[in-house]
């Protein structure tokens, strides 16, 4: 695929080289041209309007071929080139722009821009603009800090400091509009040229060595519209591609999501006769709870019937609430200004420790034997249990690999009647998209779910036996997305 | 007979049979014996009502002597039925000739069986495939309606093989755009993009309404038309219309866009168009060149968009559903597009459908434009349709019905603007429904996304589709890279 900015570079380069316009006759001799603007230079010199650079130090190699009826030159032959000015130190002292009404361009606007200057974010007021210097409309403006070599035209007068070059032509046998190509032709070039630091800078004297060609002034017109004409294509061209990278960008999650989707709706396993029946574990598991009990969470006594099933799945599954099939138990943290709540006894889950869809071997953090005592009931989260993040971010799951304690933004879920863990492996893999989706809009808004809502999550139950096959086919698919990233 | 059971018991029969691989095989099946059943019964119907009646189809490959028979002993079966059907009727139908002279109905059996294919090998199978078609009584009227609605289930369960959203809008939309199209009798009704012939069919049934005299029938049949390209949808809309009593379907098998719009005379201008065209299409270089260059574009649905121009009459007016690209994106050649079609036309009305109208096949949002060529657009009224309580629509547990669109019809008599309700103060206003000048749209460029849809409508689709859809795109995408580069290269080399 080619990169835009690589086609843009070697149009440009082929323009520069003579290539896309024709050398004809007619055209006022380069030589002329380049005569009359010395003369201005020097009469420009002499009332002092502008300032004799120093003299060219550069080896005289050109960097390739012209056409015959072409100059090399140098951008001070054919007009003024001088750095902004912004003598006030600190910079962005305050004084300069209360009340500015004077724009002020800055390296970033300049490479913000297309071609055109059209808009500024600051403005200097009499004082800034006193320490500094007004530019007028179709200046050229050149970085030389940061981002080396971007250029761009003035759209309206205005100032900018000294990481900005300008340059304004002698006469209007400069087409500004031709400079401003063939200097982002030598984007690169420029780059080469600048400083090899942290901060790398291009000075006016390294620029002074640099050499461009020089058409003839209607070949500089020519030229001008046919890379305009080009250059929009170009950037039709762009856009395109970007929305390409961006689609093949999103692939690999849409497509977890619609396996998993097609999961969850029994679509990718088949209903087993020899099943063991839904109905027959809810009613086993109703027997167990009546005695158990809650803890943080509102008490519930039966299951309560989801009023708008999500999505369609098979006969032989069910579903059920999260609070009806497994023990939920909501986290805590200790209060963080007292430091005897913390100290490495007991480790500590944030969500940031969570390695999601694995298991969990470490915590960043760790409380004390008497928070454990005072704040988690002296019980602790035994290794192999399911956590889930449910606040600002959701759906963060990961199974314990050591024993611990957790946040209140983690609640830990113990399926009931799992010894075989079939139950927790399938609400590893699931739970991620479930609580994400449907009640997304209330969800997802506040990023936060609430004991009520988490315990109210519903969750399509299907056989045990087929939430075992469920997790042996997303282990083998889902792998399978991720290497869908270029 | 059950709605289900009839797609069920076919795939039964379909799958028994060797040669039958595949959904689609299985319809396409289903698609031409239905077509031959069908016309069986309407000739039953036509020799009643015409003296001079007498049928396109050679005796022998009359449905009622080769499928039915005279009684229970002269049913074919087995070896003897599938040669029959490769070796005699087949044949027979897709080599009947036709001349300047010829029937219309004869044209219409020669076209259908033209690409048809007999897919089944066992005899046996097709005894039963026609037992199963022959158990439908037309004669019963519900049957008949519910019939129709089989019918349409079984144009629904195509989008299920794949592509297929190409050519089935949901009846509930075609019923509500013509409802508000209102073609009139006596005037031309067409569709260039008929599809299976959703909109056609509902163009007929609106007509009907307005008959008063014995002829009007007669009028409906001659001024309801339209266009499909591809075989498959070309075939089922035929027998579609004829399902609903059209004796002469006037569907053209062919690609209305090939035609260049300069060269339509008057007399093929039309008062009425209802259309669903394809989105996401591409058209080669050979049909752009029918268009002008300003508006030259590859995606289809923006050709349609032209022809509608160049077709409608004065005073005429359409109902077109198009994807949100159609309003936001800022190609130049859309643009002049649009801008052709506010000053030529009055886009009245604008209505904004949400993504799950198509689901699951597809989350495609759709708009449904309203505009008659009574001169330049002076305003456009926008409308967002939301379902209540955040639901969405879904094949199975909330299909979309003409009922369920009430808030729609309440709407256009009584138009008002209505602001959304915000959550929060600091966020910017937004419109449920709204009024816009025609100048805040020049000044935006023909952007129309006005009352869009606040949160991102996103249905998860299923992983084929996912498939199906990323491929589409980034086939388009890339096509569209390569011309832009073609383009490139054509400006760099002419010096």
């Amino acid at each position: 695929m080619v990169v835009a900015d690589d086609l843009r570079l070697s149009i440009l380069q082929y323009a520069i080289e003579g290539k896309l316009s024709k050398q004809l006759e007619e055209d006022t001799p380069v030589e002329a041209t380049l005569e009359k603007l010395s003369s201005i230079k020097k009469h420009l010199i002499q009332t002092s309007a502008i300032k004799k650079e120093k003299p060219y130090t550069g080896d005289g190699t050109l960097p390739f071929d012209i056409p015959a009826t072409w100059r090399w030159v140098r951008l001070f032959d054919i007009g003024e080139l001088s750095r902004g000015k912004s003598k006030h130190r600190p910079r962005n002292d305050d004084v300069l722009y209360i009340n500015g009404t004077i724009p002020l361009i800055q390296t970033g606007d300049v490479a913000a821009a297309k071609k055109y200057i059209k808009s500024y974010g600051k403005c200097y007021n009499e004082i800034g603009f006193a320490q500094s210097r007004l530019w007028k409309a179709g200046t050229l403006c050149i970085t030389i800090a940061a981002n080396i070599g971007d250029v761009a035209i003035l759209g309206f007068d205005a100032c900018f400091p000294d990481s900005v070059v300008g340059f304004q032509p002698f006469t209007e046998d400069v087409n500004i509009e031709y400079i401003y190509y063939m200097l982002l032709a030598y984007k690169r070039r420029m780059n080469a040229k600048a400083t090899k630091v942290a901060q790398s800078n291009l000075s006016l004297d390294k620029m002074s060595t640099m050499l461009f060609p020089f058409p003839p002034v209607e070949e500089q017109r020519r030229l001008v519209g046919r890379l305009n004409d080009i250059m929009k294509k170009v950037d039709e061209y762009e856009k395109i591609e970007k929305q390409l990278t961006e689609l093949k960008a999103a692939l690999p999650s849409s497509m977890r999501e619609a396996i998993l989707f097609a999961a969850v709706q029994g679509k990718l396993t088949k209903q087993l006769e020899t099943d063991s029946s839904v109905e027959e574990y809810l009613n086993a598991v109703r027997t167990e709870k009546a005695a158990s009990i809650f803890e943080g969470l509102p008490k519930r006594g039966k299951f309560s019937e989801a009023k708008e099933y999500p999505f369609d799945i098979p006969n032989t599954w069910e579903w059920v609430r999260l609070g009806d099939i497994a023990n939920l138990k909501i986290g805590k943290t200790p209060p963080r200004g007292e430091a005897k709540w913390w100290h490495p006894d007991y480790p500590w889950v944030s969500i940031a420790d969570i390695p999601d869809g694995k298991t969990l071997l470490q915590t960043a953090e760790s409380v004390s034997s008497s928070a454990f005592d005072n704040f988690f009931k002296s019980t602790i989260i035994p290794k192999g249990t399911l956590l889930m993040s449910f606040k600002l971010t959701i759906g963060k799951v990961c199974v314990l690999g050591i024993d611990a304690l957790h946040n209140e933004a983690i609640v830990s879920i113990r399926p009931y009647m799992d010894k075989n863990m079939q139950i927790r492996n399938y609400l590893l893999r699931i739970l991620p998209f479930i609580s994400q989706y449907g009640e997304s809009k209330n969800a997802i808004k506040g990023n936060t779910l609430n004991a009520t809502s988490l315990s109210n999550l519903p969750i399509p139950f299907p056989p045990v036996e087929e939430q075992q096959r469920i997790v042996e086919r997303l282990d083998k698919l889902l792998p399978l997305c991720d290497e869908l990233v270029e | 007979m059950a709605l289900g059971n009839l797609i069920k018991s076919w795939e039964n029969i379909m799958r028994d049979d060797d040669g039958v691989n595949g959904t689609v095989q299985v319809l396409s099946q289903l698609v031409w014996m239905l077509f031959l059943k069908v016309y069986d019964i309407k000739e039953d119907v036509w020799e009643l009502y015409e003296d001079d009646f007498q049928s396109a189809i050679p005796e022998k490959c009359r449905w009622r002597n080769w499928a039915k028979g005279k009684s229970q002993k002269e049913r074919m079966t087995g070896d003897t039925l599938v040669d029959f059907v490769d070796n005699t009727l087949f044949p027979t139908l897709k080599g009947l000739t036709v001349t300047a002279q010829s029937s219309k109905r004869l044209i219409i059996v020669r076209e259908m069986m033209a690409e048809s294919y007999n897919y089944m090998k066992d005899g046996v199978c097709i005894r039963r495939a026609i037992n199963l078609l022959d158990g439908i009584d037309f004669d019963d009227q519900t049957e008949h309606h519910a019939f129709n609605t089989i019918y349409e289930t079984l144009l629904r369960g195509l989008q299920s093989a794949g592509r297929s959203g190409e050519f089935y809008t949901p009846r509930a939309l075609t019923q509500l755009i013509t409802e508000k199209v209102n073609p009139q009798l006596g005037k031309i009704t067409a569709d260039f993009a008929c599809g299976t012939g959703g909109f056609l069919v509902d163009a007929v049934e609106h007509l009907r309404k307005q008959v008063k005299r014995a002829e009007d029938s007669a009028t409906i049949e001659e001024t309801v038309f339209g266009v499909e390209k591809k075989q498959f949808p070309y075939m089922l809309c035929t027998t579609n219309m004829l399902l609903h009593d059209v004796n002469y379907p006037r569907v053209t098998h062919a690609n209305s866009l090939m035609k260049n719009v300069r060269d339509y005379k008057p007399s093929e201008k039309v008062d009425f168009i209802l259309m669903n065209p394809p989105y996401g299409g591409h058209e080669q270089d050979g049909i752009q060149v029918n268009f002008p260059s300003k508006l030259r574009s590859s995606e289809t649905a923006n050709l349609f968009m032209i022809e509608i121009l160049y077709r409608l009459n004065d005073g005429g007016r359409c109902g077109v559903i198009l994807p949100d690209g159609f309003l936001q994106n800022d190609d130049t050649s859309l643009i002049a597009i649009k801008e052709k079609l506010f000053k030529e036309c009055n886009v009245h009305t604008i209505i904004r459908m949400p993504g799950s109208c198509f689901a699951p096949y597809t989350s495609i949002s759709t708009n449904l434009f309203f505009f008659d060529k009574t001169g330049g657009t002076t305003e456009t009224w926008f409308y967002r349709f939301d379902l209540p309580n955040n639901q969405k629509f879904s094949m199975k547990r909330n299909p979309i019905t003409r009922d369920k669109l009430s808030a729609i019809d309440a709407w256009w008599d009584n138009r008002q603007e209505i602001k959304d309700k915000k959550e929060d103060e600091s966020l910017t206003d937004t419109w449920k429904s709204l009024r816009v000048p025609i100048d805040a749209i020049k000044d935006r460029n023909y952007n129309l996304d006005y009352c869009g849809f606040p949160d991102e409508e996103k249905v998860i689709l299923s992983p084929e589709e996912t498939i199906a859809n990323f491929k589409e795109e980034r086939d388009q995408l890339d096509r569209e890279l390569d011309e832009k580069l073609q383009v490139i290269l054509d400006m760099l080399g002419v010096v």
